[in-house]
């Protein structure tokens, strides 16, 4: 086996090791490399921004996996400090546990005033994707019976102004399922006409900003990129500031061993037409 | 400080045996597995009990009985499992395609076809450079992608305009790799959130 083939089957304990590594030294000493905002985040942020207070409602929709929790911590800071009135449900079932984990971290009453059934109020899991997202936005009053600590919505204050679709400002959602991202486009844009901003994985990004594109989503959050940069545009500096890092360490040591890989690709290549010739 | 909650550490124990399968399949990689697997379908099992009692059973008990209907056609649904009656599950199957295809289709045409064709045929000339550069990009790459899909005539892949459809192969590979590029960062990301866990929430290392 040449040196070229030798390098090219690397074992991948080696390699992961080394990426395991370069994750752990940044977490550990961050090298508080700049951050650049995009334009995607951005424009979520100053859509939420150019709000106006109080009076207004707000629905933001939770569902996913570990990955968009620092997202989660970051958004629903920026809407409280605005103290907008939030609709918040789960159309898919990790919601409702990822509600009570949130809230223990942003603490709405203690942190920004709010009260729960007068500013903001949880609707749990809701069972149907965008049967559930038609059924909410064209009339809550049929669709939910009670909210997810089972009291009837006809006894909380916040609901009793919500009339319809044109209740809602914006539409915010969090999700880690492509379908659930494309179904608010469909039923809050394309079906209600309402305002909407969407964050999801970086890996549903490419799919999915068209949609920002055309316009139908005003508004990103790119993954961990997108949650860093609402993390510094809140002057709220968090895990996704500190994930920057640490990605940018990993995705190095990534390019790295792309750039081996081929490398020793080429040179086995080269070092076998020559020992032919 | 190292933790000394119970459930730190059994989420730690849970981390470290899923990462261990990255280096080599093991039997502690097989219990975290199954675990998850259990926990999971023991939770999506209440949620579906919690749902048909809160929209399902709610409505009956209050008096409103057109909402045996969707619990009928649910039950319905497990007569797959009967060889004799098994023809019946279809009725219901077909009541929900039905609905999903009705509730999304108007919205998929607005955001799918009419939003993105009126986005694709914008000018070419932008009021900045980089503005102009993505919009001549977005024009080339559609119109080099599709001619990529003529396949009723032969002439365009091998003909003197082979170039047209081979520009569009290119341009999808290109985005096939930003695609690619998204999901490594996005997996990366992902177990960052767990050495974030371990260091700070288990072993205390980092604040």
């Amino acid at each position: 086996m040449s040196t070229w083939e030798k390098l090219a089957a690397l074992p991948r304990e080696i390699v992961l090791t080394i990426v395991l590594i370069a994750m752990i030294v940044p977490a550990i000493r961050p090298f508080r490399l700049p951050i650049m905002v995009g334009k995607m985040s951005k424009d979520w942020y100053n859509t939420v921004d150019s709000l106006p207070d109080s009076p207004l409602r707000h629905r933001i929709q939770l569902r996913g996996l570990s990955n968009p929790r620092p997202m989660r911590r970051r958004n629903p800071p920026q809407m409280f400090e605005k103290h907008l009135k939030i609709i918040i449900m789960a159309t898919q079932l990790e919601g409702s546990m990822m509600y009570p984990l949130i809230m223990e971290k942003v603490k709405p009453e203690k942190n920004y005033g709010a009260e729960y059934g007068k500013d903001y109020v949880f609707l749990g899991y809701i069972a149907g994707a965008q049967t559930a997202m038609a059924a909410v936005l064209g009339d809550i009053h049929t669709a939910v019976k009670e909210d997810y600590y089972g009291t009837p919505i006809d006894q909380i204050p916040l609901l009793k102004e919500v009339k319809g679709p044109e209740s809602y400002d914006l539409v915010a959602y969090l999700t880690t399922d492509g379908g659930i991202a494309e179904g608010w486009v469909y039923q809050a844009y394309s079906r209600y006409k309402l305002t909407v901003v969407g964050g999801f994985l970086s890996m549903m990004t490419p799919s999915l900003k068209p949609y920002y594109d055309a316009g139908a989503l005003k508004g990103i959050l790119d993954g961990i990129k997108g949650a860093a940069d609402m993390e510094y545009m809140t002057h709220h500096p968090g895990d996704a500031l500190r994930a920057t890092d640490i990605l940018s360490a990993t995705q190095t040591i990534v390019l790295i061993f792309i750039a081996i890989g081929n490398i020793s690709y080429w040179g086995a290549r080269l070092s076998k037409k020559e020992g032919e010739s | 400080m190292v933790s000394t909650d119970v459930g730190v550490w059994i989420a730690a124990f849970f981390t470290i045996v899923a990462t261990s399968y990255a280096f080599r399949d093991n039997i502690f990689f097989r219990f975290a597995e199954y675990t998850f697997i259990g926990a999971a379908a023991g939770h999506a099992i209440v949620m579906g009990v919690k749902n048909i009692i809160l929209y399902g059973w709610t409505h009956i008990a209050g008096g409103e009985p057109s909402y045996w209907i969707p619990i009928i056609l649910g039950i319905l649904i497990y007569t797959r499992y009967h060889p004799q009656y098994c023809w019946i599950y279809r009725y219901p199957i077909a009541f929900l395609v039905g609905i999903g295809v009705g509730i999304s289709i108007r919205g998929a045409i607005h955001a799918d076809f009419i939003k993105q064709i009126a986005a694709t045929a914008k000018p070419l000339i932008a009021t900045t450079p980089l503005g102009t550069l993505n919009n001549i990009i977005i024009f080339v790459g559609t119109i080099t992608a599709l001619t990529h899909f003529i396949f009723t005539y032969e002439g365009i892949h091998r003909g003197a305009a082979g170039w047209i459809p081979r520009i569009g192969r290119w341009m999808m590979l290109a985005a096939f790799g930003g695609a690619f590029g998204n999901t490594i960062m996005t997996k990366f990301s992902m177990y960052q959130g767990r050495i974030i866990f371990l260091l700070r929430d288990w072993l205390g290392i980092i604040h």
